[in-house]
């Protein structure tokens, strides 16, 4: 899929924590969104695994830099590419409805095997060097790639999925939009009326910019305040409302997270993000449900009046959306790397 | 609202969803949501949901004066 990112990237500072990134998010999609889907469709004998042998998958998922492009920093960048596609791709897959077909996302206790072992999914040891983990980051990606393609060819090959839809999807996902998260922010930044419709109503008041609702149950909106500082957790799973804002970063996922930011959320802050919250102001976790999904309304920079809408959205991070960094001051606009990786909402 | 409520320890018919480390605790009501229908991500309909508000203090011990929201579904709530 065609990609045209139009801000200049900002340099690389530590090449293991994008790696790592990289690791835990194609695991997550991998093993928690992608292979159950294979299984469940195969299971019920839609989708078997001689029509994945039997589909014809583009040879060419190739995650290498191009040849102009050398170094560790483009290994990495084109692995970082390859994986936002790969998450496009199971988007574009898994967003089509199939007929007689309901699938609900499988909770973490079962996949780690806390229930029965039977159900527990292996997950992949990220050991070795740097060198050897972007490897085999390049092999497995293009080994899932593949795989995806195969069951996207399936679906089409087998009348599951309407050919014309899937096209018109395709290039809406690859086009380049404004992210949802950013556009709601700075709204309710400028306009109060809508802020307050936001925080009584949630999903009902992003329909005034033109936004989707979406259908993943509540949206919880929690503002940040000089007093109060929130910030997201789902212990259990993930909950986030990803049909509305977009995937999460892979931290939100990770049990290192999500395990530690419970029982000492002001001393998580600072050891994961740096974030020092001044003792007098109160921090609020907020443990998600798929029934409430919470985000975080940050508080509007300083230096930011002159700003119109447009401008101001783009200083909203994912991470200030979590509760686990500010909206970015004018100044530092640049330095927004994570706003750029924010990732395509398939709803 | 401004209940104070104790998280039940098991509840073998309802939402198994309840986070361990709350079960048992004390908390306060802070908000209703209601009963919330959320096709994708499950068929039927669970009991009403609520917001229950702790002190990390209470669930982990240590000194935090931070506090959990947690949602809880009536059916893991005792009056306290």
């Amino acid at each position: 899929m065609a990609k045209n990112r139009k801000a200049a990237k900002p340099h690389m500072h530590d090449h293991e924590v994008h790696v790592r990134a990289v690791e835990e998010d194609l695991e997550y999609y991998r093993t928690k969104r992608f292979e159950p889907r294979v299984i469940y469709f195969a299971r019920r004998g839609a989708v078997t695994f001689y029509d994945l042998l039997k589909a014809n998958p583009s040879p060419k998922h190739t995650v290498k830099p191009s040849k102009a492009r050398k170094g560790m920093e483009a290994r990495i960048r084109a692995l970082e590419d390859g994986l936002d596609d790969y998450v496009r791709g199971f988007g574009l897959v898994s967003s089509l409805p199939v007929k007689g077909i309901e699938m609900v996302i499988e909770d973490t206790r079962k996949e780690r095997g806390d229930y029965d072992d039977f159900f527990r999914i292996a997950k992949k040891e990220h050991d070795g060097t740097l060198e050897q983990r972007i490897a085999r980051l390049e092999r497995d990606l293009r080994d899932c790639k593949t795989l995806l393609d195969a069951f996207a060819q399936a679906l089409l090959r087998k009348g599951l999925i309407d050919q014309k839809e899937f096209r018109r999807r395709q290039e809406a996902l690859s086009a380049e939009t404004e992210w949802s998260g950013g556009r709601i922010v700075a709204r309710a930044w400028v306009d109060p009326e809508f802020k307050a419709n936001l925080i009584a109503t949630g999903r009902q008041a992003v329909r005034e910019l033109g936004i989707p609702p979406g259908r993943l149950g509540k949206l919880g909106v929690v503002e940040n305040t000089e007093s109060v500082h929130n910030i997201v957790v789902c212990t259990l799973c993930s909950c986030y409302p990803h049909d509305l804002l977009g995937d999460t970063p892979w931290w939100y996922k990770h049990d290192s997270y999500k395990q530690r930011i419970i029982r000492d959320p002001r001393g998580t802050l600072e050891a994961m993000f740096h974030l020092r919250i001044p003792p007098s102001v109160e921090i609020r976790v907020h443990d998600s449900t798929s029934d409430v999904r919470y985000m975080v309304l940050p508080q509007r920079p300083p230096d930011t009046e002159e700003m119109s809408e447009e401008e101001l959205a783009k200083l909203v991070t994912i991470d200030s959306l979590i509760g686990a960094g500010y909206a970015l001051h004018p100044s530092r606009r640049k330095e927004a790397e994570r706003t750029e990786r924010v990732r395509p909402v398939y709803a | 609202m401004g209940d104070q409520v104790r998280i039940k320890q098991e509840n073998p018919v309802g939402n198994p969803r309840t986070p361990k480390h709350i079960r048992g605790k004390k908390g306060v009501i802070v908000a209703l949501h209601g009963v919330i229908p959320n096709p994708q991500d499950h068929r039927g309909l669970y009991s009403p949901l609520y917001t229950v508000l702790f002190d990390v203090k209470e669930i982990f011990g240590g000194s935090s004066h931070d506090k959990l929201r947690v949602d809880v579904h009536e059916e893991w709530l005792e009056a306290e």
